[in-house]
């Protein structure tokens, strides 16, 4: 386990997506989408339905840049992300964090059901609260993170970044699934380096000083 | 000053002013010591320096030193190979604050956090926490401290274990110190007032703050602690807001604008005074000027009864609101509950404890017990889960006094214990669990000879249970009397006797009261009327809480009327708010006159998605004669066209227009046996569809929702899955016929496998038509691979496919 020094687990991550954030990923336009108040109601309980669905979980770990070009971060666990524009994003930066969060089985199970055998609405719905409760999920670390570590006068890069994203390959997932031990939070990866649960999602952000003007 | 006893320093303070160090990181780094390296490790090392620092800050005024062993536990020092060296390292570093101090100061053994998040919010299990810190304690106390800090806490769970790792290792003063940041929480979202309520009757002789803000905010946290603080209170604050310049962490406040401060604080109710991160002897120095002439202000709280959470604190007391403690967490009676504990699954635990708290329930009882589970496990499972989840103090509710204790031990806040008797067993038992952890606790007036009676003697038993819980340190604030509801139906004085009790708790005695209300209506017709009156009179007589079920909205609407009427509820603004809702209705608009023919229902089920009415009204329509090819063409098809138009002028969005789609499936589920016989058995011939997400690619919801409407609006969808090959493909599409061909990728590693897919149904010599989507591809995409159309949702997919199947 020694490996795995240093990583933060964290259980059950209170983290409440925004209802409007959902709504939107559903196609809902606040001007010009027509519903009436039963409709509303039932949305939004089916939006809580989907949020006690979740159990949501994360880890991060904070790692040093021993070495950072054009093309890519050289970090301390001997894994080197290779991209142009991560490394750009982590100029100012001295360490870097990994992190990942689920919402576990459940939800994804549920959402399968629903939208093959069952209610393909209430299906959808969920979907939706998964995917945002994943992502708010890891907003809440890198918030969690920024407080501990504005006591050194430090903070985090205001954009995270993904694998998969611009130039840094899907294969990176792998990286760090391994590095960051996601198999204790019941992630798993495939050949092709997605994780299952489908709802979980990996990101990396730098750690900066915080400016004098800020 | 030799090594002292609680008394001593508690008596100290009720004196004094006690003047704490300054920053001991920053000094040892002034004083030569390199980055990276062990602190606790270096100061061994270099035993002069530490000394010197520890004298300078004697010197400068300070009563105390903190021991150089803010990272002693065994995780920092494991970062170091050194996990092996705990004793060892805190017995040297203590002995060597005891030398740099001499008799002119107390040594504070230094606890702080050790990195890790312990359960339920983190992975570290309570037990190991308090272990390590046990290990800690243990050379702390070999080298002589006079007292211990626990600073620097970002986490009430880990100041907890901490906390109980030093109270079961001695008798020592000991200091909760929590870090909070300038929104005045912790890291893990513990207020000020919360981690003082939880602290100080966990047994914590002092409770305060260091770290993260400077003095103005700080000053603020301690202005909220001090009303309800029966402790001294500590502040540490830092040298203003740091900042990294060239690396190294600064503060921007300056010695004289720190000490500027130092009134203010003491007015606050600050009793222990220090400096933390970027302040020096020259900050502790200021202190000690400024102090000159100030003697602390003594703890005075108020007298009230609070339990809390981890994140929030209810108060109850005769002149705040009635306190509702949901009861539904309770398995008796409730199958579905008994089958989910029984199989370990907690999702109706969450539901009942989101709805209750939604409902208006200010504290949340736990029971979990029921045969054939392991009850103390369950206990314990399920207070994780909800102190993690909910921000609802909690009253935990067992006649076992092992589940209680377990519960109590790892529950990250003050609990309220449900229940402790006069029972002789529960008295002996239950008691000094109940004082160790600090509960509240709802004591029942009955003893081993039954429920007495008449009011009068359960009064007595109240008395005889408070003077031996007075023993273990409790007040009358400490304990919830229960009135003792007994049934109506069986003695029609039984009501009487439990509001007499009440009263005499209200008026005489002196303490907070709570009833369960269903049993007094047992055996009796219409029994809401009976405990809606009941738990009115009740609030009448003086009653402070009630045990039930907030979906009930008479007594929800009874407590909060009473609230008004007993000025609780200040300016009846509780009132208001949970009203507002229904006084804010619509007006009640008359109902429309039904005249709708079934047809025009047929098509408005559609536009609204009422899947449950639309087969009513087809029958209907049908039993009237009307042709299902002209319900079909006339009425659905028009319907589902209009959905269509909604959901591309955004007034639809995606489950609405889903949950019409899903109708008009149903709708022509029912109709498209009869147009079969219609057309004389000449089957209708569907457009064939080959869905599947590609090979690699395990995301496959996207492409199941477009399966759902293709297949809503009339294609024969052949749905392969997910993570399939091209061959595959192309084998169902020659065996199916299909003339489309639908791929769904989400990432950008696996939508290259949508131009092999291309390919081979090319080189196959296949005259399907390729479409596809999913989060990746757009319709540049599409055609660089040669497919024959892209479509970017569920409904674009189902216009794609009707237009491909026209070509």
């Amino acid at each position: 386990m020694e490996k795995y020094r240093g990583l933060k687990f964290f259980e059950h991550i209170p983290a409440t997506p925004d209802k409007g954030m959902i709504l939107t990923r559903l196609g809902y336009k606040k001007t010009t989408t027509v519903m009436d108040d039963d409709y509303r109601k039932n949305l939004m309980e089916n939006i809580s339905k989907g949020l006690m669905l979740c159990n949501t979980k994360g880890v991060f770990g904070t790692f040093d840049i021993i070495n950072r070009d054009e093309e890519s971060v050289e970090l301390e666990n001997g894994v080197t992300l290779k991209s142009r524009s991560l490394s750009k994003l982590l100029s100012n930066s001295m360490d870097v964090v990994l992190m990942a969060s689920t919402v576990g089985k459940d939800i994804v199970d549920r959402i399968v059901d629903e939208i093959k055998n069952k209610d393909a609405a209430f299906g959808v719905i969920l979907d939706a609260v998964a995917s945002e409760t994943a992502d708010a999920a890891l907003d809440w670390m890198v918030d969690f993170i920024n407080k501990m570590i504005r006591r050194e006068g430090k903070k985090l890069t205001g954009m995270r970044y993904s694998p998969g994203y611009g130039d840094l390959p899907l294969s990176n997932q792998k990286l760090i699934f391994d590095v960051l031990n996601l198999e204790r939070l019941g992630i798993n990866i495939t050949e092709r380096f997605m994780l299952v649960p489908e709802k979980s999602v990996i990101a990396i952000a730098g750690v900066e000083g915080v400016g004098y003007n800020e | 000053m030799a090594i002292m006893n609680k008394k001593d320093f508690l008596d100290f303070l009720k004196q004094n002013i006690l003047v704490l160090d300054g920053a001991t990181g920053t000094e040892l780094q002034k004083r030569g010591m390199p980055n990276g390296v062990c602190p606790e490790s270096w100061a061994i090392e270099n035993p002069d320096v530490i000394v010197d620092i520890q004298k300078d800050y004697i010197n400068a005024g300070a009563n105390a030193v903190y021991t150089c062993t803010f990272g002693g536990n065994r995780i920092k020092l494991s970062e170091f190979g050194l996990g092996d060296k705990v004793v060892e390292i805190n017995r040297k570093l203590a002995q060597l604050s005891r030398k740099a101090v001499g008799e002119n100061g107390f040594v504070g053994g230094d606890l702080a956090p050790t990195g890790q998040f312990v359960r339920p919010f983190g992975d570290m299990p309570f037990e190991e926490a308090v272990d390590i810190y046990k290990e800690q304690v243990k050379g702390l106390l070999e080298g002589g401290v006079d007292f211990f800090v626990i600073e620097t806490m970002m986490d009430i769970q880990e100041a907890r274990a901490a906390l109980l790792a030093v109270k079961e290792s001695c008798d020592l003063p000991v200091c909760v110190s929590m870090t909070f940041d300038e929104n005045g929480r912790t890291l893990t979202g513990t207020d000020p007032v919360s981690a003082l309520i939880i602290l100080q009757n966990l047994g914590a002789d002092v409770v305060g703050c260091n770290c993260s803000t400077g003095p103005e905010d700080m000053i603020k946290i301690i202005r909220s602690m001090k009303p309800y603080a029966k402790v001294p209170l500590l502040a540490k604050p830092n040298a203003g807001l740091p900042r990294l310049i060239d690396g190294k962490t600064q503060f921007d406040m300056e010695s004289e604008e720190f000490g500027s401060y130092i009134r203010e604080f003491i007015e606050a109710g600050v009793n222990l005074l220090g400096g933390c991160c970027g302040t020096s002897p020259l900050y502790i120095a200021q202190i000690r000027k400024n102090i000159n002439g100030l003697i602390p202000i003594p703890p005075e709280p108020k007298e009230i009864c609070a339990v809390a959470s981890a994140r929030k604190t209810v108060f109850v007391d005769a002149n705040e609101p009635v306190v509702v403690v949901g009861e539904r967490i309770n398995p008796s009676g409730k199958k579905k509950l008994q089958e989910e504990l029984r199989q370990g699954m907690t999702s109706l635990v969450r539901q009942f404890a989101i709805e209750q708290v939604e409902k208006g329930a200010n504290i949340l009882d736990v029971n979990v017990g029921m045969p054939g589970i392991d009850e103390k496990e369950t206990m314990v499972k399920v207070i994780e889960l909800l102190s993690s989840m909910s921000d609802a103090p909690l009253c935990l509710d067992s006649s076992s006094p092992e589940v209680l204790e377990a519960a109590l031990r790892i529950y990250p806040g003050r609990a309220l214990i449900n229940s402790i008797s006069a029972e002789k067993v529960k008295l002996e038992k239950l008691l000094p669990i109940a004082a160790k952890y600090g509960a509240a606790f709802i004591l029942l007036p009955l003893n081993d000879a039954g429920v007495p009676k008449s009011g009068k003697e359960r009064c007595h038993i109240v008395e005889e249970v408070f003077n031996e819980a007075l023993k273990f340190g409790y007040t009358k604030k400490d304990i919830i009397v229960d009135g003792l509801v007994m049934t109506v139906s069986a003695d029609q004085e039984a009501a009487l006797e439990t509001l007499n009790v009440i009263e005499w708790c209200t008026n005489n005695f002196g303490c907070g009261t709570i009833v369960g209300l269903s049993n007094v209506s047992f055996g009796m017709p219409e029994r809401a009327w009976i405990n809606s009156a009941f738990l009115a009179m009740a609030i009448g007589y003086g009653l402070t809480m009630a045990i039930l079920n907030p979906s009930s909205d008479t007594l929800m609407s009874i407590k909060m009327a009473s609230d008004v009427l007993k000025a609780k509820d200040k300016n009846s603004k509780k009132y208001i708010e949970y009203f507002a809702a229904l006084v804010s209705d619509k007006p009640v608009i008359p109902e429309k006159k039904d005249t709708a023919s079934p047809v025009e229902k047929i098509y408005e089920s559609v536009v609204k998605g009422d899947r449950e009415n639309v087969r009513k009204f087809i029958d209907i329509a049908l039993k009237d004669g009307i042709e299902p090819s002209v319900i079909v063409d006339k009425h659905l098809i028009p319907a589902i066209t209009h959905v269509g138009d909604l959901y591309d002028k955004k007034e639809y969005f995606l489950p609405q227009l889903i949950q019409s789609a899903e109708t008009m499936k149903e709708a022509f589920g029912i109709l498209e046996p009869l147009l079969e016989k219609e057309s004389e058995g000449e089957k209708n011939s569907k457009v064939g569809v080959v869905l599947a997400t590609v090979k690699g690619d395990i995301h496959d919801i996207g492409k199941n929702i477009v399966g759902l409407m293709l297949k809503n609006y009339g294609f024969e969808v052949y749905d392969l899955g997910k993570d399939v090959s091209a061959e595959e493909i192309v084998k169902k599409v020659k065996e199916t016929k299909a003339p489309i061909i639908g791929l769904s990728a989400l990432m950008t590693t696996t939508m290259l496998e949508m131009k092999e897919v291309v390919n081979l149904v090319r080189k196959e010599g296949l005259s399907a038509k390729v479409m596809i989507g999913g989060a990746v591809v757009n319709a540049d995409y599409a055609k660089e691979i040669g497919a024959d159309g892209y479509s970017e949702d569920a409904y674009a997919a189902v216009k794609l496919a009707s237009k491909l199947s026209e070509t």
